[in-house]
């Protein structure tokens, strides 16, 4: 018994750090919308590494997913929200809607993409999710480029006192609960048959695929989690926070690049890695917003490039390092 | 009539595919030498872009003039990044690399913004133009078609000819190879790195005829992902397969256009350009060696 729990010790670390984000959040005036932040960026970062972490594949369409969620929540909020019986439900049904647009793609997405490796597979991802957006724009579906706003028929539905609730705390809230999630499912995976799997597959997926290893499979089903999570975190911090959602604003590299630095500064792979990564980039993001707005990005560019000459392993990987054969080993992973 | 419209906008789609295969060898190039996407590739072609526009406007220089210098400052920024990064991550996995090139193209684009701002600029290079019976064409597009043909040509005869060229392919094909035969893999590396690069930022010259007030310097994103189209299109690995392939997404481009802007209630621009993504898509899927692959 004790070995089986053992197995999860790396989550205290995490865990802990959300709480501590938490209730700082909560309890300190002013600081929710920074802790807001920060959370999805961890968020984020967590669901994304899911499946690159185990299985080396860069997904570099990843906000494709994310960019779905935020549709299936607005899709369910401009269309149930006439139903006001339904109440709660509404933003049930669209969370419902945001998991179906994101396994639909990623099913198709593994089926076709994932017969591709390396430079193929980031090319593929890249191409479904811009192929995606100019489709919704080209073909003027839901909205077009002109997009779906639906702040007004949240508001009809719940009233002023309600949305003002839902938008300003249990949208971020919900974000630190697939964070917590994300970190959960990702340990599991790590320490089950799919996890070993996987690492087979990292490490030289031939020789695991004439060991009968079905890696197909198991990276469809990483592919599949790592999606419906920022399937997600879309619905809520994009779709429900925001009140409106257009194909221009959601689509956008950017934000996969962003999961990507996430993970890179606290190390590829790891559990605690997203975390760490998540607050190191959301706070300077945050900061360097206050301190010289517009020129975030022209700081962040060769910082990336630094970091990933000088500390490709991030932060995690120097602390394992560090810790190699103490006690506090088997916390980190 | 749609016969002549679409007969003409096929021509403009060749010219500019012409461009668009030149733009899209530096992407194969690198990719086929040292293996990595650069997925900050349209970023360079701003920064060709930029050059023209500076050049003409407070130099009044004509383009012709941009072509070696947008030459020689690619291959510096090439050389450049290559010894300050990429030379570190060619065996590195893919996250890395990409990270890497994705930040370069950021950079760019943010001191670009920092010099020249944010707006949409242009410049007019009034050297006439000619009437077909089906349509009229600037000469502007007509000296940038010429020109990546022969840049195009130059190349492949400096490939196919040159000692230093034969290396190059030989890195292609296999790398260790060609270091067992005595070439020096590592400068072939980085040679290739400042050509490819070097070519990128010189098409960017010749994309300015085609776009007369869209250079902003956020104008890379939307290249690199019709480059990225055009690369598998010619193989990935193949520069001349990219130029040919880029004539053929001229075409396909501008033929689409003009079909999806008969169709009522649609919008043909987003539309032409979601196509090239589906292409790419099937492309990958049934035949990933490009289509003049094997």
């Amino acid at each position: 018994m004790k070995n089986t729990i053992s197995k999860y010790y790396p989550l205290i670390p995490v865990f802990a750090a959300y709480l501590i984000m938490f209730i700082i959040g909560f309890f300190m005036p002013g600081m929710w919308q920074m802790v807001a932040l920060l959370a999805f960026y961890c968020a984020l970062g967590q669901s994304w590494n899911i499946f690159m972490g185990m299985t080396g594949y860069v997904d570099f369409g990843y906000v494709t997913f994310i960019a779905l969620g935020t549709y299936g929540m607005s899709l369910g909020i401009s269309y149930f929200s006439q139903f006001e019986w339904l109440g709660i439900g509404i933003l049930v049904i669209g969370l419902i809607l945001a998991l179906f647009l994101a396994s639909l793609s990623a099913l198709l997405e593994a089926f076709i993409a994932l017969r591709l490796r390396g430079a193929y597979f980031a090319i593929a991802c890249i191409g479904i999710n811009e192929g995606l957006r100019y489709f919704i724009e080209g073909a003027k579906i839901w909205g077009g480029s002109e997009g779906m706003i639906f702040f007004g028929a949240l508001m009809q539905a719940f009233g002023k006192e309600t949305v003002n609730q839902l938008t300003t705390f249990w949208a971020d809230f919900s974000v630190f609960i697939i964070a917590a999630l994300a970190a959960f499912l990702n340990m599991h995976y790590m320490r089950s048959k799919i996890g070993y799997a996987l690492t087979a597959v990292r490490e030289d997926e031939d020789a695991a695929k004439v060991m009968g290893i079905n890696t197909t499979k198991y990276k469809t089903i990483a592919f599949l989690t790592s999606g419906l999570l920022g399937a997600g975190v879309g619905a809520m911090a994009w779709g429900l926070k925001l009140g409106h959602v257009y194909p221009g604003d959601v689509f956008v590299i950017h934000y996969t690049v962003e999961c990507i630095v996430v993970v890179l500064l606290g190390g590829a792979g790891t559990l605690l890695g997203p975390v760490i990564g998540g607050l190191i980039y959301g706070l300077s993001k945050y900061w360097l917003a206050v301190i010289m707005p517009g020129f975030q990005l022209l700081i962040f560019a060769p910082i990336i490039i630094i970091i990933i000459v000088a500390a490709p392993e991030g932060v995690v990987g120097l602390l394992k390092r560090r810790l190699k054969g103490t006690q506090l080993e088997m916390f980190i992973e | 009539m749609i016969f002549t419209l679409l007969a003409g906008n096929l021509t403009h789609g060749l010219l500019l595919g012409g461009v668009y295969g030149l733009a899209t060898m530096g992407l194969s190039l690198i990719f086929g030498v040292i293996n990595v996407v650069n997925v900050g590739h349209g970023q360079f072609i701003m920064v060709g872009a930029f050059v023209t526009l500076t050049m003409f406007t407070t130099l009044g220089l004509s383009p012709v003039v941009s072509i070696p210098v947008a030459l020689i400052l690619g291959m510096a920024l090439g050389f450049f990044f290559f010894y300050t990064v990429m030379r570190r991550l060619i065996r590195a996995p893919e996250l890395t690399s990409l990270l890497a090139t994705f930040a370069m193209g950021i950079l760019l684009e943010e001191i670009a913004k920092l010099i020249f701002g944010a707006d949409f600029r242009g410049y007019n290079w009034g050297v006439g133009r000619i009437t077909l019976p089906i349509t009229t064409i600037p000469m502007s597009k007509v000296y940038a078609f010429i020109g990546s043909i022969v840049i195009a040509l130059f190349l492949y005869f400096w490939f196919s000819k040159t000692r230093l060229g034969t290396a190059i392919r030989a890195v292609i094909e296999d790398n260790e190879g060609a270091t067992v035969c005595g070439v020096n893999v590592g400068w072939i590396y980085a040679l290739s790195f400042a050509i490819g690069i070097g070519l990128t930022v010189m098409s960017g010259v010749l994309l300015t005829m085609f776009i007369p007030v869209g250079i902003n310097p956020y104008m890379g994103g939307g290249y690199t992902l019709k480059a990225f189209v055009i690369a598998v299109l010619g193989g990935l690995t193949s520069p001349y397969g990219a130029f040919f392939a880029g004539l053929i997404f001229g075409l396909i481009e501008n033929g689409a256009y003009t079909l999806f802007a008969l169709i009522p209630g649609v919008a043909p621009f987003p539309l032409t350009v979601s196509l090239a993504f589906w292409m790419l898509f099937f492309l990958l899927l049934v035949k990933p060696t490009g289509l003049l692959g094997k």
